[in-house]
């Protein structure tokens, strides 16, 4: 097996759904640190590995693999002993992918990101559109774990780990009310005892302390 | 093989790449239209099949898939004869799958769908949306830059669910063939696609939608 390196920061949320994927398959990896804030993802050595200058970012035997979703895919597919984290089974993994892609679009760039990418333009103030996207996610993720224990289905997979990473940061901005979210919350609290959690935790601290420090506050 | 069925819109961006998909893999199907703009996705039969009411929605005999990515890498998968459309080697794999979700997220959740929000709701674009799509045809100039398909050297997939995005968003900002050549040449060598059509014609409804809201961004 090559070095496996991990390039990113234990803030952002998709570079811990890395970490949970590596912890739970029980691989070793370098961890290096990439300052956003200081723009160390725009340097020339990082622009020639990811073009579109991210985090995460895998190098795997010299390969550069980039986007959090793509690399747990890779990493479960080539290092896993069995399938169960991205079952094979056609069906299962069509959930798991669907679970992956909403995590994709719907959670991450609709509902973090648009309002990450706000306050580090200065918008501090995040309008109600931004505050509704975050609890549509709330809403399709009961919806999700209506007949589950987790997120695709009755075992544990990759998309637990992608989704979880996310959905743990953004009650900085939006609460979960745990009446409310019955399923949601006890999911949360499920992932929360995995062994290796602590992979997630670290950073979603991280984040809080980020978001509080740009100065955020919500449209009333 | 159990009955295909596909529920979609044409003008709408992620349905098309899996119409691509079909029409590559020449896998006969059923197409039940689903308007979106009458919101015919949330009624309470279509909510049964797929509790987050989107469209495509692929049925598979008893089974319901969704999601565009997700229903196209099933199909090559279930129904490919080889695995050129979406490679099984991992590495390939991951490239393509990144393609994907960079198409997910950056292009149709934050380029196409708030875009379109604005444009069909409030009318005035500001304009840090278009320096968002301004952004895509950047990074997909760089993806192309030493391939002649988006996700390396042969069609996969990801250059389905890539074209139709953009060949959407050139209803907010056109592509400059001087500025954007590797993008330009892609468009053109995708058209050129035999089942192309089952892109264009959708694409052309989604652009005559956009013009029609008389949008102005905002200065």
């Amino acid at each position: 097996m090559g070095k496996i390196t991990l390039y990113g920061v234990d803030a952002s949320p998709p570079v811990r759904a890395c970490k949970l994927t590596l912890a739970a398959l029980g691989l070793p990896y370098d961890f290096v640190v990439v300052n956003l804030m200081e723009r160390e993802h725009l340097s020339e050595a990082y622009l020639k590995k990811n073009p579109q200058h991210t985090v995460p970012m895998l190098e795997d035997d010299g390969a550069c693999i980039w986007d959090s979703h793509a690399i747990i895919c890779y990493l479960v597919s080539k290092y896993a002993k069995d399938d169960s984290l991205y079952p094979k089974d056609l069906l299962k993994r069509a959930v798991v992918d669907q679970r992956l892609y909403f995590e994709s679009g719907v959670v991450f760039a609709n509902a973090l990101r648009s309002v990450t990418a706000g306050l580090i333009r200065g918008i501090k103030v995040v309008p109600k559109e931004r505050i509704q996207a975050i609890v549509e996610v709330y809403e399709f993720l009961e919806t999700f774990l209506k007949d589950n224990d987790y997120i695709a289905g009755d075992h544990l997979t990759i998309a637990d780990f992608s989704v979880v990473s996310t959905v743990s940061s953004l009650p900085v901005i939006v609460e979960i009310d745990a009446a409310k979210y019955v399923k949601l919350t006890a999911w949360i609290k499920r992932l929360e005892k995995l062994p290796y959690y602590s992979e997630n935790s670290v950073g979603v601290q991280q984040f809080f302390g980020l978001i509080k420090n740009l100065g955020m506050t919500v449209e009333a | 093989m159990g009955k295909l069925t596909l529920y979609g819109f044409d003008p709408s961006p992620p349905v098309r790449p899996v119409k691509l998909a079909l029409a590559a893999l020449q896998v006969p199907y059923d197409f039940i239209e689903v308007n979106v703009i009458k919101r015919e996705q949330l009624s309470e039969e279509y909510l049964k099949k797929n509790p987050q009411h989107t469209v495509p929605m692929l049925e598979d005999g008893e089974a319901c898939i969704w999601d565009s990515h997700a229903i196209m890498a099933y199909l090559v998968s279930k129904y490919g004869k080889d695995d050129s459309l979406y490679p099984k080697d991992p590495l390939q794999r991951a490239i393509v799958d990144q393609r994907l979700y960079f198409e997910s997220g950056v292009v149709y959740a934050d380029a196409i769908r708030r875009t379109n929000t604005y444009v069909f709701t409030t009318k005035v674009l500001p304009k840090e949306r278009l320096e968002a799509i301004v952004e895509v045809y950047n990074l997909m100039e760089s993806f192309l830059m030493k391939h002649d398909y988006i996700a390396g050297d042969h069609l996969t997939i990801a250059d389905f669910s890539l074209i139709s995005s953009i060949s959407s968003l050139v209803a907010y900002v056109e592509i400059d063939s001087s500025k954007w050549k590797k993008l330009s040449a892609w468009i053109k060598r995708m058209e050129k696609l035999p089942y192309y059509s089952e892109n264009a014609i959708g694409a052309e409804q989604f652009i005559a939608l956009v013009k029609n809201t008389n949008f102005t961004v905002e200065a």
